[in-house]
């Protein structure tokens, strides 16, 4: 084959890497309005009054819409219609909608927005699932008469015989949180009048195209006809740009027509957070009787999800599970039961996995457990249990169809990762454990392919060859990022013979081609591929009638199309006949129709409701990840180091496009396993952005080795299948399981944040923490910065100035433009960033000078600081990213005062003295008396931070030592860091010590108790020990009362003793020096 | 509102605009150069990163009065650029690109590096670009684009 499974470059590229390719929010079109939304104040409640009149007077308002102006049906939703894009008297959820305004500048729609007043009476927010599910609680959408969604039973054999019979039980709850998707693209859609069809042109980040015109005629009470939806490129959606888009897509497609003007609505990344649908948060029990070799005999599942405000994408997300909750295994006796439930939470709906990563988490966990159980390695029990050909799944459908490739894929990823023998050599190590511990885990899935009994399963493409022998492809599938395009034409290409340079991709308007279904499930290349090939194939049957005179040849089969020629098959060697492009005129010629409609319908699959029996999907993928991972004992942190990836695809398509789904997958799937942990407390968000939702950075990845396998499968196009979730679904078990491997003990929930390995159950900030100062209004999502700015020439200038004490100073910014975009009043700013005074590292008088103005990226190039203040260079160094350090200054990080500010320790550290100027005067005041608390310091209002000063350390030789703690490798919070220093005397003990302690204490400061005790003592083991006792006396009384005591207190603990025991390594390494 | 001197891609620019305007507002809304994109608001995901003197910066987190006198570079300066094009031709090559709408800010971050040092380790490849999220291609594709630029234009040099 000539472009199956091969690298190509993909078609759609290079719009992409040039900036040029259109996303929804670089559309400008003439007299274009921007919308804003006003969001609920509360989280749930009755609206009493809605007040519009402030909002209507700001200058560029032109409408704003409440519920009564809805043309249409006012509640969509893709099963139950019971989501209301703008509420009517009743708000659900936070991310609600009461009013949307359209105005003549985002700044505009968005300050009408915040003008507008309701009158609330609210309801305590309900948003325990376990609380939700009592026949007491409160109804959230009363006219369904239950918070309970639905209930899918599956039933197979008999549960209490199983039991009985089986040697051992074991019962295990597990927990899964919420997950944002976090596409880098924020949600946008446009919606502009149509004069030829009296409908409207909708663009925008939009995954699913035929729902949204659906929804959207529905809504404003149009045909479907007069609503055409054209996609822009999309910046990424995992499954996430599908509820949302619609809701938002109603709401512009309103606003539209009540003011006659194009509309774009953008969600900032707040509202994005905040609105957008998340990933459903599980309870899992799973009770599992095995028989002493690890043979599972009955499985007993009981799920509840939290479907949130609306129930969305819920009915199929759970059928997914409790089609697969049993994982690939032939167990005789099962019986599991899915409930979801309305909470006031966010509501939840597809997310990449789609009910699968919750329960391949609890599953695959536990398989481990009963290998440990039944003395077996983690391979052994899945080999003794794992699904062959022709065995049975929970739903009774017999595996023949395809070929069942688990065991491949688990002994192929088994064996190109070692497993067996590292997985039995960490073992050894739990009996002596060091700090860093390592471990090996591995999980596997069966997955199935495409929408099963979800519905109609369908897809459609069009193939049009141009007279020029040129191609044009079309399907009803889109472009995620995934590479669709691409795989479809390399298709097309393929069985026409055709150079891939030769086809272009069509981005599908929904006026253009049939419904072809979502952008779902994993099925672009399996439907629409199936689609391509169905038109592909007619045109080349139809081209063969017409050349086959020519050619001398009977049948389709006695030819090889290639490289843009036809040759005909003689013996092994082609001979040289036409080309594709003159075939193509010849057909031409000849009146064929060279533009093919090509369509696809899955083959049959049954569901029965009450049992849960049924030949759920048509064919099925299996996958296995194996992860290595490094856990520090000392701070509960995981660090992936390397991961084994293998997955049967079928057949690779787009080669770099499958090795990119392999790694895109696991690289979410560790930000759902250790990183990304949703914080939404009473109903209200608090993971606002990115600084406190954290998804992984470049910094963060393991090595990652692809196994592709290839069992051509006859279901799909040249044999392939699905790669897209099964890529995301299994990471998180393989890294518990890790855990298990390293530790002993592996956790119940996700996400094995710091907290949850450490302690084995999270904690969780119960007030938003962020890098501003002021407090934000949960309601307030302004986005838009008042300011402003005079730009001085001399200090002596900006001193002036300053003198009103009403001024705000902009260095580098990073702190000020975040404060002045989340208030509403106008900053009166002063910008110090070109002086040139206040920019400088000099040694003068055996000090170190630093201006205030220098950015942390000048700082840590530094060879003056890297030499004598190794620990604020180290500290400097992990600040935020290189962006960040090239913009932020080391006054701004100071004045700032954050609890977390790097430079801050260090500088205490060093006894640095900072100098401070007005119009009045100048004065000095040393670091460690600056800071008053979190973002106060002693800095007058008509005052400048001028300059840093740090006396260069004097002898005799101390070490030093720097550890800060952050969630993820860059882009980080500090979550507690040390900064040390000791002196040895001759008998290597203690003479002098320093130690300042970030992140931890009211401010940060050093700890005088703490030397105290440490001086004078050797470093030993019996050191170790009575520092667990007095640091605990010590930090008690200082914070023992605070939400994360029970974690920062224990790891502050071992950070010290991890300092004390480097400090004996660099002075043993520092005498063999001297030696 | 300030009256803005400035260099962008090479070429001088003079615009009068308001106080309160973003860098990327500017080169979004004023100049209609979208390639630069805006994904967070708060300099946490550098897909609106370009080049100021040199260095990549967060746009999203630039005052309109800091612009006065600087040099500034973003994605659209590829035509005339050797290592942009160079960087979008590796980029192509090795996967890089899935969505794209992180790639103008990666490849903006890699110049920097690249104006720097032609022979990157991984490790600085990396801190380089740690700026700069991704949710699409777990980045493996991105560090060897950058690695490939950077030995093609070492060899040129």
């Amino acid at each position: 084959m000539n472009l199956i499974g091969k690298e190509v470059t993909r078609i759609d590229g290079d719009q992409k890497v040039t900036g040029k390719a259109i996303y929804g929010n670089d559309i400008k079109l003439n007299d274009m309005l921007y919308a804003a939304c006003k969001y609920t104040d509360i989280v749930t409640g009755k609206i009493i009054s809605i007040d519009t009149s402030a909002a209507e007077k700001i200058p560029g308002v032109k409408t704003i819409a409440l519920y009564k102006d809805i043309p249409g049906a006012q509640k969509v939703g893709p099963i139950r219609q019971d989501y209301l894009p703008i509420v009517n008297d009743e708000v659900f959820f936070t991310g609600d909608v009461i009013a949307v305004v359209a105005a003549e500048s985002r700044e505009a729609a968005f300050k009408a927005a915040d003008a507008i007043k309701v009158e609330y009476e609210p309801y305590k927010p309900l948003t325990d699932p376990r609380k939700a599910v009592s026949p007491k609680a409160r109804l959230i959408h009363p006219e369904y008469k239950s918070n309970i969604v639905n209930h899918y039973p599956l039933r197979k054999g008999n549960i209490k015989i199983g039991f009985q019979v089986a040697d051992a039980i074991l019962t295990r709850t597990y927990t899964t949180g919420f997950q944002e998707h976090a596409y880098i693209e924020p949600e946008t859609v446009t919606v502009e009048p149509d004069h030829s069809t009296g409908g409207f042109n909708i663009y925008g980040s939009i995954q699913n195209p035929y729902t949204t015109r659906k929804v959207a005629a529905m809504y404003m009470n149009l045909p479907l006809n007069r609503i055409n939806v054209i996609p822009s490129v999309l910046g990424g959606s995992f499954g996430g740009k599908d509820d949302i888009i619609n809701n938002m897509v109603c709401r512009a497609a309103l606003l539209c027509q009540m003011t006659g003007e194009p509309v774009q609505m953008t969600n900032s990344r707040e509202n994005s957070l905040r609105e957008s649908y998340k990933r459903h948060p599980y309870i899992m029990n799973y009770k599992v009787g095995f028989t002493r070799e690890g043979r599972i005999i009955a499985m007993k599942i009981d799920i509840l999800a939290d479907s949130g405000a609306y129930s969305s994408q819920t009915f199929f997300v759970t059928w997914r599970s409790v089609v697969q909750a049993t994982g690939p295994y032939e167990i005789p006796h099962v019986e599991t039961d899915i409930r979801s439930v309305y909470t006031n939470n966010c509501y939840t709906a597809a997310f990449r996995g789609f009910g699968s990563p919750q329960i391949i988490f609890a599953q695959e966990s536990l398989m481990d457990e009963i290998a440990v159980h039944c003395e077996l390695t983690p391979l052994e029990v899945r080999l003794i249990n794992g699904f062959k050909q022709d065995s049975i799944t929970a739903s009774g459908q017999m595996l023949s169809e395809h070929k069942v490739s688990l065991r491949q894929v688990l002994n192929t990823a088994v064996e190109k990762a070692d497993f067996v023998n590292k997985w039995q050599a960490n073992r050894e190590f739990i009996k002596l454990p060091p700090r860093y511990r390592k471990g090996i885990g591995l999980a596997c899935s069966y997955r199935g392919c495409s929408l099963g009994a979800e519905g109609t399963d369908v897809s459609s493409a069009i193939v049009s060859i141009q007279a020029d022998g040129s191609l044009i492809i079309i399907t009803a599938v889109s472009e995620n990022g995934q590479g669709l395009q691409t795989t479809m034409c390399q298709i097309a290409c393929e069985i026409l013979g055709v150079p891939l340079a030769d086809a272009i991709f069509l981005a599908p308007q929904t006026s253009t081609i049939a419904d072809g279904g979502p952008t779902v499930a994993s099925r672009g290349t399996i439907a629409g591929g199936n689609a391509i090939n169905d038109a592909a194939q007619k045109l080349k049957e139809d081209i063969f009638e017409i050349i086959k005179a020519e050619l001398k040849v009977k049948a389709l089969k006695d030819t090889i199309w290639k490289e843009g020629m036809i040759y005909t098959k003689s013996g092994k060697k082609p001979k040289s006949a036409l080309s594709f492009k003159e075939a193509v005129e010849k057909a031409l010629q000849a009146g064929i129709n060279l533009s093919a409609y090509g369509w696809f319908k899955a083959p049959d699959v049954s569901w029965e409701e009450e049992t849960g029996k049924g030949d759920a999907y048509f064919t099925y993928v299996y996958g296995c990840q194996i992860a290595e991972v490094t856990v520090d004992s000392f701070t509960g942190k995981i660090s992936v180091d390397q991961v084994y990836a293998a997955h049967d695809v079928g057949q690779t398509i787009n080669l770099l496009g499958a090795q990119g789904q392999i790694y895109g997958g696991v690289v979410q799937g560790m930000g759902y396993a250790c990183t990304e942990d949703f914080n939404i407390s009473a109903g209200e968000v608090l993971s606002d952005n990115f600084d406190t939702y954290l998804i992984p950075t470049i910094q963060d990845i393991p090595k990652i080795t692809p196994i592709l396998i290839e069992n051509p499968d006859k279901a799909g196009p040249f044999g392939a299948k699905s790669l897209g979730e099964p890529t995301f679904e299994l990471i998180s078990a393989a890294i518990n399981n890790a855990l298990y491997n390293a530790m002993g003990v592996s956790s119940a929930a996700l996400p094995l944040s710091l907290e949850q390995v450490f302690l084995n159950h999270n904690l969780k900030k119960p007030e938003r923490q962020s890098m501003i100062a002021c407090k934000t209004e949960s309601s307030s999502s302004l986005s838009v910065i008042s300011a402003k700015t005079v730009t001085p020439t001399t200090l002596k200038q900006a001193l002036k100035l300053l003198a009103d004490g009403k001024h705000n100073i902009l260095a580098g910014g990073t702190d000020l433009m975040i404060k002045m975009r989340n208030s509403a009043e106008t900053h009166q700013v002063v910008n110090i960033k070109p002086l040139s005074e206040l920019q400088y590292v000099s040694l003068e008088n055996d000090t170190l000078q630093i201006g205030s103005t220098t950015t942390f990226a000048e700082i840590i190039a530094n060879p003056l600081v890297n030499t004598h203040f190794p620990v604020l260079a180290s500290a400097c160094s992990q600040i935020g990213s290189t962006q960040i350090r090239n913009i932020a200054t080391i006054g701004g990080n100071i004045v700032n005062a954050a609890p977390c500010a790097d430079s801050i320790p260090p500088l205490i550290f060093y006894d640095a003295e900072l100098s401070l100027s007005s119009a009045k005067g100048t004065r000095t005041i040393p670091m460690k008396d600056f800071i008053i608390k979190s973002y106060h310091t002693a800095i007058e209002s008509d005052e400048i931070l001028t300059a840093v000063n740090i006396p260069l350390p004097q002898p005799p030789k101390s070490f030093s030592h720097y550890f800060q703690l952050g969630r993820r490798k860059a882009l980080n919070i500090t979550r507690i860091s040390i900064c040390a220093s000791l002196e040895f005397d001759q008998d290597k003990k203690i003479c002098n010590c320093r130690i300042v302690a970030g992140s931890l204490l009211e401010k940060p400061g050093r700890l005088p108790e703490l030397e105290e005790f440490i001086i004078g003592r050797w470093i030993d083991e019996k050191l170790y020990r009575d520092l667990k006792y007095r640091l605990n006396s010590i930090l008690n009384p200082k914070i023992g009362k605070r939400w994360s005591a029970s974690y920062k207190i224990p790891v502050f603990v071992n950070l010290v003793i991890a300092a004390m025991a480097d400090f004996k390594k660099q002075y043993s390494e520092y005498k063999n020096d001297q030696a | 509102m300030i009256k803005l001197k400035f260099t962008l891609n090479n070429l001088p620019q003079e615009l009068n605009v308001p106080d309160n305007m973003r860098l990327l507002d500017i080169l979004r809304d004023e100049l209609n150069l979208t390639g630069t994109k805006e994904g967070c608001s708060v300099g946490e995901c550098g897909a609106c990163t370009v080049l100021m003197n040199g260095k990549a910066v967060c746009s999203c987190m630039i005052l309109s009065c800091q612009v006065m006198d600087t040099d500034i570079e973003t994605i659209e300066n590829a035509e005339q650029d050797k290592i942009l094009k160079t960087l979008q031709d590796s980029f192509l090559k090795t996967g890089a690109v899935q969505c794209g709408f992180c790639t103008p800010g990666m490849i903006m971050s890699a110049k920097a590096l690249l104006l720097e040092n032609l022979q990157p380790s991984e490790e600085q490849i990396k801190t380089a670009l740690e700026g700069n999220l991704c949710r699409c291609t777990g980045y493996v594709q991105i560090i060897e684009a950058v690695q490939m630029a950077a030995d093609i234009l070492h060899q040129d040099s």
